[in-house]
């Protein structure tokens, strides 16, 4: 006999709120429907009344964690809209915050998803670093989250001592090398509760479009930073980990390999630091638009996010700012996921695709 | 069609004609395209679905839809007007379209025909279209 289990919105299994109904035979998930929008904010109605100032604000509060890679998002799809160019300098800074964020939130999932394995020691381990990644963010930005750091042509701060971020960088990659990625890819308490569960096919991945981490972890070798280059991703030289198992243990070594790509690029950054501007001369708080629709796209943490914007000539506020986030196309996936697990995997399975739902109700 | 369906690399996306870089997209301009044509001409060729976006026109002139595809890391853009408020699914041809169509639906009220839909994404029990259209009509 068949019942149904419902899981959330509020669930101590879920971090944020969302809804999983799932039909079970005993303890095994036949199936599960999906149900999001439990807080849905309606940010893109709301960014067709912000200016362009006060839109990269907005846009800033999509979500949480990756704050940086949705202004910066949208700041690459005005420049083309301005027609401004971000100094070297500039690309480089950006590409510097981009993996700092991206550490944060692997490390910050990497304890969620020990703290769903029970693995207690191993969650409080990755809290103390990521306190230690936020220490580099707060260091240059002056913020903990929302860092306030693109503008429409560049950034707002300057990163004044690159040799000091950069030792607190190498302290970091130390510490991961130490504890996180030998605990998760070698101890048996994260193999036994990763390896087999949460299958998700390559072709189910093509099919479903899914983005980031998740595609990578199901043998799709996709990434922006190197099939779309942008900010100074050109000019670094790392590799795009991808592990064709697609189950949730494959989830955990592809962030725990991207942990150490990110280090890798981001002591190319610091090291190349190139001198000049950080953004165009004047005071950045007059921009004038060409009309016209322009689009950009960004690796985040979880995958690809995109900003489609329009502009009539000359105005302020824009007439529309779509929002196309990684949780969104990822999330579907879970459905697949949990087919024919056991009952007691499904909050680390949902866990690994590292679901966002500030983003998914944006 | 055949040019959508003969695009086989990097190279040829540049090179042909009906396409033109604008905007960070590649934009196919042919306005006689359908759209399961095109969903059928992007899974030969393994691109990547990735995202439908609604444009309102002024005077209540009806909704542009553009559909976003990516292949091999560039963007394909193909534009769609709509004079009433309705377009067929691609849902059945591209599984990833599934939760875009939905909220295009939800947010705007554009039918996408032949499929069904599920109780709501975004609103549970809710109305469509008070979102994100303007001038909602009940």
């Amino acid at each position: 006999m068949s019942y149904e289990i419902p899981m959330g919105p509020y669930h101590p299994g879920l971090e944020e709120p969302y809804k999983l109904n799932m039909i079970c035979e005993g303890e095994t998930v036949k199936d599960a429907r999906l149900h999001i929008g439990f807080n849905f904010r309606g940010i893109e109605h709301l960014a067709e009344t912000r200016n362009y100032i006060q839109v990269i604000a907005l846009m800033e509060r999509v979500c949480g964690i990756c704050s940086f890679i949705h202004t910066l998002t949208l700041c690459q799809a005005m420049e083309k809209l301005t027609g401004l160019t971000p100094p070297p300098r500039a690309r480089y800074i950006r590409v510097i915050m981009g993996e700092l964020e991206r550490l944060h939130s692997h490390v910050l999932w990497a304890g969620i998803a020990a703290k769903l394995m029970g693995f207690k020691t191993m969650f409080m381990t990755c809290f103390e670093i990521r306190e230690k990644v936020m220490d580099v963010l707060q260091a240059i930005s002056g913020n903990r989250v929302n860092y306030a750091m693109n503008r429409i042509g560049g950034v707002n701060r300057d990163i004044e001592d690159p040799q000091s971020i950069l030792a607190m960088v190498e302290a970091l990659e130390k510490e991961m090398t130490r504890t996180i990625i030998p605990i998760f890819t070698t101890s048996k308490t994260a193999t036994s509760r990763c390896a087999g569960i949460g299958v998700l096919t390559t072709e189910k991945a093509r099919s479903l479009g899914v983005v980031g981490p998740v595609a990578r972890a199901s043998g799709l070798g996709q990434d922006l930073r190197k099939e779309a280059p942008y900010a100074a991703y050109g000019e670094m030289d790392f590799s795009v980990p991808v592990v064709p198992d697609g189950d949730v243990r494959a989830r955990l070594l592809v962030r725990a390999l991207e942990i150490m790509e990110s280090c890798k690029i981001l002591r190319q950054a610091l090291a190349k630091l190139p001198p000049g501007e950080i953004a165009p001369p004047g005071d950045g708080s007059k921009f004038s638009f060409t009309g016209g629709t322009a689009t950009a796209r960004v690796e985040a943490p979880r995958g690809e996010v995109m900003y489609s914007v329009s502009w009539k000539e000359g105005a302020r506020m824009p007439s529309r700012v779509h929002v196309r986030t990684p949780t969104y196309v990822n999330m579907p996936s879970v459905r697949f996921m949990v087919q024919g697990a056991r009952l007691a995997d499904v909050p680390l399975i949902q866990a690994a695709v590292d679901p966002c739902y500030s983003c998914t109700d944006r | 069609m055949s040019s959508v369906e003969t695009i086989p690399n990097n190279a040829l996306i540049a090179e042909a004609a009906p396409y033109c870089e604008k905007g960070g997209v590649f934009w196919y301009s042919d306005s006689t395209l359908n759209v399961r044509d095109v969903a059928r001409a992007m899974n030969a060729v393994q691109a990547r679905f990735i995202t439908i976006t609604t444009y309102e026109l002024p005077a209540n002139g009806g909704f542009r839809l553009e559909y976003h595809w990516d292949l091999m890391g560039h963007l394909l853009g193909f534009t769609f007007p709509l004079a009433a408020n309705t377009i067929e699914s691609i849902y059945d041809l591209c599984e990833a379209a599934d939760w875009i169509e939905r909220e295009v639906h939800e947010e705007y009220r554009i039918d996408f025909t032949g499929r069904e839909y599920e109780p709501l994404l975004l609103r549970e029990g809710g109305v469509c279209g008070v979102n994100l259209q303007k001038e909602v009509v009940q």
